[in-house]
């Protein structure tokens, strides 16, 4: 077995012998190896260019995703295109039309002319009621609206964070396109006449944080315990192993509701207790991952160069972050960005009980919850553009996930 | 693919410009490059060669158990000739292939714990081979396999036979593993390392074992080992492999006594020689560590009132004397790793101490005697066994060697730091340069002159060697003992050198210790022991060694062989190099 895999190796080595190659740390191996695969570069383009998007939404978004922002004028409305050319001729510069509130026609007059019940149901099963009929649009295609960019709008926060007195607050008021008069709606807008789009970027932006915060948590938490119980063993490792069992049994979802009912006391905005909420989560879930690093460590600290290490008379503390820790930080990598995809799924299945984000929140989860509404599913299909936003996202996860795994397979290296 | 062709020669197997690629990430990679192999039947053919040369794979490829990613070149020849027969080996698929696979050819592998499957009676599986390749009853193939067990020298077979594999010691299971490569009467037994997993008296026996079947039973073999020390015991052709190609092929004798390539020359080089053992100092020097009867106990588990202990080493006492190379030789299981790493404070010491002397600080520890880690550090260091694992992937050569150096805080300021890693990489032969790289750069040799410069970059007085040179090529092997023969003069260190391998004891040390179960059996010079040893353990040991034989034997012509019954004793050193005819081949 291993003369095989020697010569299978062996004079691989010698092929690219160049001192790049000696000189690769891991994590420069892992990435040599995962920009072999073409699936995962071309996900983790599209992984990155979401994010990047998502996290300067204010700027992409042409409108204020808020209330504040909501166009009246323009309550479920249908998406608007983009148009080179139409029968007046060809344009550069991208345009739209202009529509108008189509009036509902409901005939009063009949109505109140006969009086009859016959009449009023005729009228409430023709539909003319629904609020789909009384928000229709005509496009006026005459009237062209021309897409301008590096538009003057709604003034927001570019870049907001304050850490020990350093309070930055870079406040813009351009966005990357608009048009000229009224609102580009490119996704359309809810019933409120919120723009889709706008909110879809945003709330792509408060999902990822928020997963971000559960998994920094969880990968803390499972580190520690992970860590002092694979290393030290024996009776620590069997009272560590026991209280991360004792943890498993407890049901997820009694311990959210317990938080939610915990934190609503507290004075705070819905996205805060949101992250809190995930600081629990993170911190409760270390138990897979945790006995996952155990394992690994358990494993590794047989190795020899543990012992070396030991002989070398350094510390425990030492040894375990400076040799045990790295030798497996490729594999917490991978873990984690698998992992993202079920915290966002946890996210959005929160929201569905009622103690993640709701309505004003933007957040992937409210929007999804939102798009079950058999009336969005009817009249307003648009209001599914988060949904498609929320499958590419997560395969992104999962196809970058996958490539690295590949790449950071112990198997597939020279041992 | 089956044809009638009397009128080719009487090969057996018959390998004509093999070439085998791997397909990896970097493109083709040429494993075996367009070689020649021819067997007769019923002649031994030993296949030499380091790793990677490619001998396992040209055995592989016979079976057929090449690896997925591997391509075989479109002229490659291999074919079986038996019984009129001529089998294209490459073209079978399915039921003809399985026929040839375990029928007419079959195979001894490396680790014997390995090629059983644990959860299934061993009876079972030797049973059911026989039933499907020979279409044997139960009973009958049940009798005929407790024969087989019998005849392969295993005590109480029928008891045996129907044990696990992990019942069994190493030696006993490779002789099962014997058995049921016999059990269906192949032509070709293909025995890739046999003997490298085992003990050197068990070597010895499960050798005397492979060729007395052979003499039995007239079957052909090809014997594939790095050592040509054992491949003398039973080859009657050499074929000599390196990178793919072979460089020598010819009678056993002829390669052997009168190697024509340099490769050859300097695998044979590489050899024990008991002619030339190193000269001991008349006077034994002032020790510099005493072992104070020691004892060695590790917990068996169970629970904390009522531990169970293992006792690994068995009250020692021992002084090392100070600058010469110690060897501490024992079989797998007699405690001498325990030992070495005790001296280090790294195994649970149960009784005695260890007192290092002439030490800056006093440095002694052991039962009711806390261990000074730091001062121990400094003192003592240990070079391992495998050099893959001793050394931190994640880490640049540089911050492996600068480890005990920063751990321990000796240097004051980086640039000494640097300072001391440069001046002890020049001394184990290692390019500055390289201390930038990854330990990923580096070959097994390499990487073990990393190592030894990690344990002397602190400026040890005593190094602990735990076999370490044991997962190394035997030219590899050499420069790495010259290395350490080097340290030792030149720096007048200590050196605990712990192996199996006596042939390296004998190349390298001046005072040998023999272990067996946790007891000290025997120490002297290496004169002593080698060439006058009293205990009988010793003698049985010394006596397994493969050596090579001497050219003087009379040899007869290959390929008549009378089964011929000599009673055959292990070669004795202790008459001063008096040879004696021993078996080998056609005695």
């Amino acid at each position: 077995m291993m003369r095989s895999v020697l010569a299978r190796f062996g004079p691989k080595v010698k092929k690219s012998q160049d001192e790049s190659y000696y000189t690769a740390g891991q994590l420069a191996l892992i990435k040599a190896r995962f920009m072999r695969k073409a699936s995962g570069v071309l996900a983790g383009w599209i992984l990155a260019s979401i994010i990047m998007v998502s996290f300067f939404a204010p700027f992409f978004s042409p409108i204020d995703p808020t209330i504040r922002g909501a166009n009246t004028e323009y309550q479920r409305g249908a998406p608007q295109a983009f148009y080179f050319w139409d029968e007046q001729g060809i344009s550069l510069r991208p345009f739209t039309y202009t529509y108008s509130k189509d009036q509902p026609k409901i005939d009063f007059m009949a109505l109140a002319g006969s009086g009859g019940l016959a009449a009023l149901d005729a009228l409430t099963s023709s539909g003319a009621l629904s609020s789909s009929a009384q928000n229709k649009y005509n496009i006026d295609e005459q009237q062209r609206r021309y897409v301008q960019f590096f538009v003057k709008g709604w003034e927001y926060s570019l870049i907001d964070f304050s850490i020990a007195g350093l309070d930055l607050d870079l406040r813009w008021d351009r966005h990357l396109f608009g048009v000229e008069q009224g609102e580009i709606h490119l996704m359309g807008t809810d019933q409120d006449g919120k723009d889709v789009f706008s909110r879809t970027l945003h709330a792509v932006w408060i999902t990822v944080s928020i997963a971000v915060v559960a998994l920094i948590v969880k990968l803390f938490t499972s580190l520690l315990v992970g860590g002092i119980s694979g290393y030290f063993g024996g009776r620590v490792d069997a009272v560590l192993m026991s209280f991360t069992e004792a943890v498993r049994v407890i049901p997820s979802i009694p311990v959210y509701l317990a938080c939610a009912v915990a934190l609503s006391s507290m004075d705070l905005t819905a996205v805060q207790r949101y992250f809190a909420i995930a600081v629990v989560i993170g911190a409760l879930d270390f138990a897979t991952l945790g006995r996952r690093l155990r394992t690994h460590i358990l494993t590794e600290r047989n190795q020899d160069y543990v012992l070396a290490a030991q002989l070398c008379g350094s510390s425990s503390w030492r040894i375990i972050w400076r040799h045990l820790i790295p030798s497996f930080s490729s594999y917490i990598i991978v873990d984690t960005l698998i992992n993202f995809p079920y915290v966002i799924l946890a996210e959005t299945s929160l929201s569905f009980l009622g103690l993640g984000l709701t309505e004003p929140v933007n957040s992937l989860g409210v929007l999804l919850q939102k798009a079950q509404d058999p009336d969005i599913q009817q009249n307003m299909i648009w209001q599914f553009f988060p949904v498609l936003v929320f499958v590419v996202l997560i395969m992104a996860f999962v196809f970058v996930g996958d490539a690295l795994r590949d790449a950071a397979d112990p198997h597939s290296e020279k041992k | 693919m089956i044809m009638n062709n009397k009128s080719m020669n009487s090969h057996l197997l018959e390998i004509r410009n093999l070439g085998i690629d791997f397909n990896t990430d970097e493109g083709l990679v040429r494993a075996v490059d367009g070689i020649d192999l021819t067997i007769r039947p019923g002649e031994v053919m030993g296949l030499v060669g380091e790793s990677g040369s490619g001998k396992s794979i040209t055995a592989k490829s016979i079976m057929q158990l090449l690896p997925g990613n591997a391509i075989i070149a479109p002229q490659s020849e291999l074919r079986i000739r038996h019984d009129s027969q001529d089998i294209d080996i490459l073209k079978l698929r399915g039921r003809d292939l399985r026929k040839v696979r375990g029928g007419l050819v079959s195979m001894i592998f490396q680790e014997p714990m390995a090629s059983f499957a644990p959860a299934i009676r061993i009876s079972d599986q030797i049973v059911e081979t026989m039933q499907i390749h020979l279409g044997y009853s139960r009973d009958k193939a049940r009798h005929v396999g407790i024969e087989l067990f019998e005849r392969v020298g295993i005590v109480d077979p029928a008891r045996r036979f129907d044990q696990y594999v992990f019942e069994l010691s190493g030696g006993m299971r490779q002789r099962a593993m014997i058995a049921m490569a016999l059990s269906t009467k192949p032509k070709l037994l293909i025995a890739d390392e046999p003997t490298t997993a085992l003990d050197v008296t068990i070597q010895a026996q499960v050798l005397d074992l492979m060729r007395e079947l052979r003499e039995e039973m007239g079957m052909a073999m090809l014997f594939i080992t790095h050592d040509l020390g054992v491949i003398s015991k039973i080859a009657d052709n050499l074929t000599v492999m390196r990178q793919g190609n072979i460089v020598e092929a010819g009678n056993a004798d002829q390669v052997l006594f009168q190697p024509q390539h340099h490769y050859t020359q300097r695998l044979l080089a590489a050899l024990p020689n008991l002619n030339n053992l190193p000269e001991a100092p008349k006077e034994k020097p002032q020790p510099l560590l005493s072992i104070n009867n020691l004892s060695i106990s590790y917990p068996l588990g169970g629970s904390s009132h009522k531990q169970e202990m293992f006792t690994a080493v068995k009250n020692i006492s021992l002084d090392l004397p100070e600058g010469q190379i110690i060897g501490l030789v024992g079989e797998s299981g007699s405690g001498k790793t325990s030992l070495g790493k005790a001296l280090l404070g790294a195994a649970p010491i149960s009784g005695g101490s260890v007192e290092y002397h002439n030490t800056e600080k006093k440095v002694h520890f052991g039962v009711n005697k806390a261990l000074k880690r730091k001062r121990l550090s400094k003192t003592a260091q240990m070079v391992f066994q495998d050099p893959h694992s001793s050394l931190n992937p994640r880490m640049t050569i540089r911050d492996i060697i600068a480890e005990p150096l920063e751990a321990m805080k000796l240097t004051s300021s980086r640039e000494e730091t640097d300072r001391r890693i440069i001046e002890v990489a020049k001394r184990c032969h290692i390019e500055v340069e390289h201390l930038r790289r990854f330990p990923h750069a580096f070959s097994g040799g390499q990487r073990q002159r990393i190592s030894i410069a990690r344990a002397l970059v602190c400026k040890p007085k005593f190094i602990v060697a735990d076999e370490s040179v044991a997962a190394l090529d035997v030219s590899i092997q050499a420069e790495i003992l010259a290395l350490l023969k080097e340290l030792r003069t030149e720096l007048g260190l200590t050196i605990l050198f712990i192996s199996h391998d006596l042939s390296v004891i004998a190349n390298l040390c001046d005072w040998v210790c023999v272990m067996k179960d946790g007891s000290m059996v025997e120490q002297g010079t290496v004169r002593q022991i080698f060439l006058k040893p009293e205990q009988p353990y010793t003698q049985t040991l010394i006596a397994s060694i493969p050596l090579l034989e001497s050219p003087q034997i009379q040899l007869k012509p290959f390929p008549e062989y009378t089964a011929p019954k000599v009673q055959r004793q292990g070669r004795s050193i202790r008459e001063d190099n008096q040879k004696q005819t021993i078996g080998r081949k056609h005695a």
